[in-house]
């Protein structure tokens, strides 16, 4: 119910024009930040967003000038941290670090969400993943090329462990389309989590993974990459990149994006305040302090910006969107 | 096997900081009272605390962690023996029969022989680590879907010990506790019985619906009862009783062994962990015991296995994070991130390089073993006079509690209320005579079996001949199978002992 009236008032463009000729009635009120932001992170303690939060926490609170209050909202795929999320009000007093892809996505399209992609505003997503075909080392599989051949002889000739109902699985199934690889032949090993899925690759129990690549820089000497889904080649992997193996015109769904967040409607209701956490995440961002406190601990500071961060993030609904079948259970 | 260079250089570093020392007690302390909190986790305790660590130097930062989750694992078992609520999932075992020795006014006994075993299961889960953190990385990573299931398996097969007189209504509470550890998404994708239920996507909430079964359970059924020992000269709190417990444990070097080994083992398999390790070493233990039938009434040496077993995982657990940087559950991702802070990153590289730090670790961790034993005794002295709380105060009070932590472990109102729905089935279980432990056994199992079992069908394609190819699949069965034939050996023996011996009287 909240979200409709949310709309609505981010549909009345108007709201922002009063916003800024009543500059007296925001005098009247102390200035933001007047009391300890929320920052809700919608995965139990230990995961990356939860260390992400904590880790950038005592920088952006210097930067804001109240603390910062982590709450953790773990669960069904982000989904109640999400709801909760959105229950809060768009007040600037609480905010989100999530993996907004490929949760919201996944949320959305999968399990009914009573919210939208768009009811989210991400200031800065800096942690892009991908997806990576890797194998361990030891197994004889030393290219893609010999996985394809393997596969389009016999499907299930190679075992796959793979998170169900994930962007990975998108990959591999438009991977096997764009290869003349039967689908349904595919031998796929599901596991519930990123960090099982590779253990079980770098540990040979399947032949090859297919998983979020950031993951496995830990785990860098015990596996042989094979293919990263992206752009370009990332993290200094030895792998070629899906558009130098698929064409340049290659079908592939981002990886994880994780970063900052703000209801959408902040935008519309209270835009000096989103100007007020929005700046405060670009400077600390961009503070080399703070950029080599983050480094020691693998996590990401890169600047994109909201324009970017969010535009990627609905490039990612619309291509999971397109593949909603492979999403619904496997 | 000891590399003595990097021994003295371990002793050099930790020499260098003596005030990197002085945190080694209050992360005890830290540690042993979260613990103790029915449903604040060792990971929870640790994530609190973690961000502390950010202005400590790399050691006192190591120190400090490392303490509280040592301290942590024993905390839990305190209120497992003195109110039936396991503090963590991996105390579970304890309550077997930590609880009825409590009830039977051996509370100090009890908590004695759970701080020795403690200690001493840590002590040397730390020194089989030190021998075996090579082989045991080169292994743990190899454990396929079906070595997964067998470990299962075989903590299902607890459920014969816990079956009480009725081994049907023992397999039928065992069945019913791996159903609802099924509920929710499974490995494949499918929901089961979440009955549009958000909340229930990632399944029941464990430890809620544990401690509604054990504790809340138990506890309507004292409310007749005005104390929770009967006999008021037995309501004592003796430093001498809790020593005598400690020595009672020492008495039983092959128990303390064997569920040191089954931990090590056990903990250092990513996702299985302490929690697993107390039941298959309490049910290995009662098997193989001359006085079996007495285990679940109040023998020390139950109490012995399961806490062995569970604090020794820790060392497992240290292990597989330090050979393959990998996090085998909560408390190591934890430490992996304090770790990673101080620029310093697990992997084969690491034990290589930096092996002054882990023998270092190591070091920290004998200190921390020895230490635990003095601040234990005074916590559990502290702690024992829960006894001396009339009931009609204990009652609430640990109810209120219990929901506290429910509430603090979902950070939402499903906590409390599947607190509440556990606490009725468990209380209806208790009326009907069905034994509610193997109802959590089979909860903490369930989830463990079936994915397993349906990632095994995944690997094999339903081929029979992947048994073959798994010979660490096929040892563990055997293993298993052997054990179980030779208890019937011993008990057949037993029985027809005692005939003759009925005869010849």
């Amino acid at each position: 119910m909240s979200n409709m009236t949310r709309r609505g008032v981010l549909k009345g463009a108007t709201a922002l024009g009063a916003m800024i000729a009543a500059p007296t009635v925001l005098r009247a009120q102390a200035a933001y930040p007047s009391q300890p932001i929320n920052v809700v992170v919608p995965f139990d303690t230990g995961g990356y967003n939860d260390r992400l939060a904590r880790a950038l926490a005592p920088y952006l609170q210097d930067a804001l000038g109240q603390p910062l209050i982590i709450v953790n909202r773990g669960g069904a795929g982000a989904l109640l941290g999400h709801t909760y999320f959105m229950q809060q009000p768009d007040d600037g007093y609480t905010i989100i670090c999530t993996s907004a892809a490929p949760f919201l996505p996944l949320n959305v399209l999968t399990q009914n969400a009573s919210f939208d992609v768009s009811d989210f505003h991400m200031i800065n997503t800096p942690s892009r993943d991908y997806t990576m075909m890797t194998t361990a080392n030891g197994t004889g599989i030393t290219s893609v090329q010999e996985v394809i051949d393997r596969l389009k002889e016999d499907a299930g000739s190679l075992s796959i462990g793979i998170q169900p109902a994930s962007a990975d699985l998108v990959n591999l199934m438009l991977f096997a389309d764009a290869h003349g690889i039967d689908r349904a032949g595919l031998r796929l090993v599901t596991y519930s989590g990123g960090g099982p899925t590779r253990n079980a690759t770098a540990g040979a129990v399947v032949d090859v993974g297919m998983v979020g690549g950031q993951g496995f820089l830990r785990l860098a000497d015990q596996v042989t990459p094979l293919m990263v889904f992206d752009s370009g080649p990332r993290d200094g992997w030895e792998a070629p990149a899906v558009v130098d193996v698929s064409g340049a015109d290659a079908q592939f769904v981002a990886g994880s994006q994780r970063g900052w967040g703000v209801h959408a409607s902040l935008l519309a209701s209270h835009p000096d305040r989103y100007e007020v956490i929005a700046s405060a995440i670009e400077s600390v961002s961009k503070d080399p302090a703070v950029i080599a406190a983050l480094q020691e601990q693998d996590l990401a500071t890169d600047w994109h910006g909201p324009e970017a961060s969010n535009r990627s993030i609905r490039q990612t609904f619309e291509v999971m969107s397109r593949h909603v079948d492979l999403l619904q259970g496997s | 096997m000891l590399d003595f260079d990097a021994v003295s250089s371990a002793f050099e570093l930790l020499g260098s900081s003596a005030s990197a020392w002085v945190y080694l007690l209050p992360g005890l302390l830290i540690g042993l009272v979260f613990g103790a909190m029915p449903g604040i986790s060792i990971t929870m305790a640790m994530a609190i605390f973690l961000p502390l660590t950010l202005y400590m130097d790399f050691l006192p930062a190591i120190i400090f962690l490392t303490a509280i989750y040592t301290g942590a694992g024993f905390g839990g078992s305190v209120p497992a023996v003195l109110m039936n609520i396991p503090g963590t999932s991996s105390a579970l075992a304890t309550t077997f029969d930590g609880y009825p020795m409590a009830r039977a006014g051996r509370h100090n006994e009890a908590l004695g022989v759970a701080l020795a075993s403690s200690v001493i299961g840590t002590l040397s889960s730390y020194i089989l680590l030190l021998l075996l953190i090579v082989p045991v990385s080169a292994v743990v990573l190899k454990l396929g879907p079906l070595e997964m299931f067998a470990i299962a398996v075989w903590g299902m097969l607890l459920l014969g010990s816990l079956s009480g007189n009725s081994v049907a209504r023992g397999l039928l509470a065992g069945a019913f506790g791996v159903l609802i550890g099924t509920i929710g998404m499974n490995t494949a994708g499918y929901v089961r019985g979440t009955m549009g239920v958000p909340w229930l996507l990632d399944g029941v909430p464990v430890i809620p619906a544990m401690m509604g079964l054990l504790a809340a359970s138990q506890l309507l059924n004292l409310i007749n009862t005005t104390y929770l020992i009967e006999n008021e000269e037995d309501r004592g709190i003796s430093f001498a009783a809790i020593l005598a417990g400690a020595k009672t444990a020492i008495r039983y070097p092959l128990i303390m062994m064997r569920g040191a080994g089954i931990g090590v083992v056990i903990g250092s398999i990513p996702g299985v962990g302490s929690s697993i390790s107390n039941l298959i070493s309490y049910s290995e233990t009662k098997r193989n015991a001359p006085d079996a039938e007495t285990f679940g009434t109040g023998n020390p040496k139950g109490v012995i296995a399961a806490e062995s077993a569970n604090s020794s995982s820790e060392g497992g657990a240290m292990a597989t994070m330090f050979a393959l940087g990998i996090p085998g559950g909560g408390a190591t991702a934890i430490l992996l991130a304090a770790f990673a802070m101080h620029n310093v990153v697990g992997g084969p590289q690491f034990i290589a390089n930096s092996k002054d730090i882990v023998y270092a670790i190591i070091f920290t961790n004998f200190a921390q073993a020895v230490c635990l034993m003095f601040v234990g005794l005074l916590f559990v002295y502290a702690a024992a006079y829960i006894v001396r709380v009339p009931l009609r105060f204990l009652i609430p009070s640990v109810l209120a509690v219990s929901t506290f932590g429910a509430y603090a472990i979902s950070n939402s109102l499903s906590g409390p209320i599947t607190l509440f729905v556990f606490s009725l089935i468990g209380w209806l279980m208790l009326r009907y005579g069905y034994p509610v432990a193997a109802t959590v056994v089979g909860m903490l199992l369930g989830g463990l079996l079936e994915e397993n079992l349906i990632r095994t069908l995944q690997i094999s394609r339903g081929e029979f001949s992947y048994f073959l190819e798994r010979p660490g699949a096929l040892a563990i069965f055997a293993l298993m199978l052997v054990s179980i034939g030779l208890t019937i050996l011993n008990s057949n023996r037993r029985k027809r002992l005692e005939r003759s011996s009925e005869i010849g009287s």
